[in-house]
């Protein structure tokens, strides 16, 4: 009850028309970015983030937070009407909503795509609205043992739950706190690994390193892809989109499940993509028209796309309540708290109860001017991707580099962004995970402290990760996470050759 | 034509260098214990030993399971819609430090629209123009962040 108290606060903060019309032209900022290629939620926050600087923090999250959900609203028109997926995470969006779109189901498939990308983010805020303040005082708790243990235990399942070979996984998230650790060092103030370049002495932004990573870099695979927009021309028409929402409820059971689903990953580090893609999984798997799937199944539409969106969702619950971020985006909107001044984490529910009812109140209200702003623009942002991709392509540079000069005003950031983007390039080809390095960058500081504190604290003996039945607990939970996986294939490799010699 | 093989293993070495960067870094701030608790070179030395181990950890792979690694990692017309894509923004770049941002933007765009997109000459460079013209206002006027100017912007009084 206490909750929806401060909800009800967070309502009055929230619904403003300065703040109205801020959510409007975050979703319109957020649907274009989503839609254009190269340019995704990451990267449209990174890039919008330093023109807010001067704003008013609850002002400023309104505008980046609506800005997220509209790119993520316009990945999914992208993967619909052009079979080209505008952020990793709507992928799976493509499977079934582009032979939809094929079949003249383009108005039902964008319909039921935003409808359920709309409940399964209300679920996640409402997730968000029970548990936050829970998570939060029992977060109160923590010192800095618990904190770093918290850390290991997000970059832990990165490793252990990615795709990707752990070893890269590894190589990645390094790399980051590597990047984090240059220049300043927070707890003697003294200078580090900036051998001697003059450039290096305020470090590297992480904004600078998600503008090359997910921009310059997704360009260059788009490019190297050869882009050829093959779209269908979608009218949206008021009696399909009506029509479609009374066919919304037959999919209960993939709303809630795919809901379920989303919202796990979205706490935890899976983020988004994989919440798509398992809950995709889960969809085909468990329905009854499974041959269906991939030839236009509307409940391959409503899957990932409920999956997505919790997941998104969600993934500001720890980052608010915890200070560890679910998704890459989420990362780059707690960069931006704490260069704001705030300190995400569970004082923030204490100091600052205006700021993050604030922000609560306004993902309900962002969510559905969202919705309702995507089914009236989307003939609008379809007519974008008709643009010829040799104006296009050059502008989106244009609007990365730039966006990486204003984060600080430094010329030597334009070189910065260049290398990141090239790396961003091989990294993607060959299947680096690059959330784990953006994650690393922003939390590198703080994990460090972390770190550094309960070394104090216990005289230089690792044994304070073991101290109390918490931080055990914690950083088991971490190392099962991180070597999970690896010990159940090597088990499974182990306990093979028995069977099969069994068999024969 | 690169194989992914050849790919896998240049990242991988390049990644192993910058890890050994950052030790070879670290041990220049004191990796020990000090005055206040771990030296500041401590942590960025030993998540560099991760790096280097990491890296080897994925040469091995790449090594041990080289047979499915034939795959190719570039073909030469990729190589070359990737380079056409990527020269000219070096070259926007090294603009930019010399000219300013917006000379560098009209520059690029009028470029790349006329040589890439195949567009008149004429209208690639009012394009070009008449993007960082609106570029300045919406940043310079509206959101009042300055860019990076040249001497061009020094001629016209515009600071």
């Amino acid at each position: 009850m206490e909750n929806f108290a401060s909800l009800l606060h967070g309502f009055g903060v929230a619904l403003t028309t300065y703040h109205v019309m801020l959510m409007m032209i975050g979703v319109l900022l957020g649907i274009l970015v989503g839609v254009l290629p190269g340019l995704g939620a990451p990267n449209g926050v990174s890039l919008l983030l330093p023109l807010t600087f001067t704003m008013d923090p609850v002002a400023a999250i309104i505008l980046l937070t609506s800005m997220y959900w509209g790119a993520l609203f316009g990945g999914s028109t992208t993967s619909i009407l052009f079979n080209i997926p505008g952020e990793p995470s709507s992928v799976a969006t493509t499977f079934d909503g582009y032979p939809m779109a094929r079949q003249g189901q383009a108005t039902q498939a964008l319909t039921l795509a935003f409808l359920s990308a709309g409940f399964g983010a209300l679920v996640g805020v409402i997730l968000i609205t029970v548990l936050s303040t829970w998570v939060a005082k029992f977060a109160l708790r923590f010192s800095s043992p618990e904190y770093f243990a918290v850390y290991f235990l997000a970059f832990a399942s990165f490793i252990g739950l990615g795709a990707a070979s752990p070893f890269k996984t590894i190589v990645s998230m390094g790399l980051g706190f590597a990047f984090a650790a240059v220049g300043m060092d927070t707890v003697s103030g003294g200078l580090r690994l900036t051998y001697g370049f003059n450039e290096l002495l305020s470090g590297i932004s992480f904004l600078i390193a998600v503008i090359g990573l997910f921009g310059i870099g997704e360009l260059m695979l788009t490019m190297e892809e050869g882009l050829r927009f093959d779209g269908i021309r979608a009218r949206v028409k008021i009696r399909d989109v009506f029509k479609t929402v009374a066919t919304l409820p037959r999919y209960w059971v993939t709303l809630l499940r795919s809901s379920a689903v989303g919202c796990w990953m979205g706490i935890t580090p899976g983020g988004p993509t994989a919440a798509s893609f398992m809950s995709y999984g889960l969809a085909k798997r468990l329905s009854r028209r499974k041959e269906g799937f991939g030839r236009g199944e509307p409940e391959g539409v409503v899957a990932p796309e409920t999956a997505d969106h919790a997941a998104g969702s969600s993934a500001i619950l720890p980052m608010l309540a915890l200070g560890v971020p679910g998704s890459a985006t989420a990362a780059v909107m707690m960069g931006g708290l704490m260069i704001w001044g705030l300190n995400p984490g569970p004082m923030l529910f204490v100091e600052r109860p205006d700021f993050v009812w604030g922000l609560i109140a306004s993902m309900y209200l962002g969510n559905i001017v969202a919705v309702l702003m995507v089914l009236a623009t989307i003939p609008l942002f379809a007519s974008i991707l008709r643009i010829p991709f040799a104006i296009i392509g050059p502008v989106i540079v244009v609007v990365c580099f730039i966006g990486a000069y204003t984060v600080a005003g430094r010329p030597f950031d334009l070189w910065l962004a260049l290398a990141f983007g090239g790396v961003g390039y091989l990294f993607k080809k060959l299947d680096y995970p690059i959330a784990p390095l953006v994650l690393a960058m922003v939390l590198g500081d703080k994990a460090e402290d972390a770190f550094r504190q309960s070394m104090i604290m216990s005289r230089g003996s690792l044994s304070i990760f073991w101290s109390n039945g918490l931080v055990a607990t914690l950083m088991l939970i971490g190392l099962a996470l991180a070597f999970g996986p690896l010990l159940s294939s090597t088990l499974g490799r182990l306990l093979k050759p028995k069977t099969s010699s069994a068999v024969a | 034509m690169i194989s992914r093989y050849t790919a896998e293993i240049g990242t991988a070495t390049l990644t192993t260098g910058l890890g050994l960067a950052a030790v070879v870094g670290a041990l220049e701030f004191g990796i020990g214990w000090g005055d206040a608790g771990p030296e500041p070179g401590a942590f960025p030395f030993y998540i560099g030993l991760l790096v280097v181990g990491a890296s080897i950890g994925t040469l091995i792979q790449a090594t041990v399971g080289r047979h499915g690694l034939h795959s190719v990692f570039l073909h030469k017309e990729e190589a070359k819609r990737v380079a056409s894509f990527f020269l000219p923004i070096l070259a926007f770049v090294v603009v930019a430090r010399l000219l300013g941002l917006y000379v560098a933007t009209a520059l690029y765009l009028a470029f790349v629209m006329s040589v890439q997109g195949k567009y008149r000459l004429v209208i690639s460079i009012a394009s070009g123009i008449a993007a960082a013209v609106i570029f300045y206002f919406v940043l310079e006027v509206a959101f009042q962040v300055p860019l990076l100017k040249g001497p061009l912007e020094a001629a016209l009084g515009l600071y």
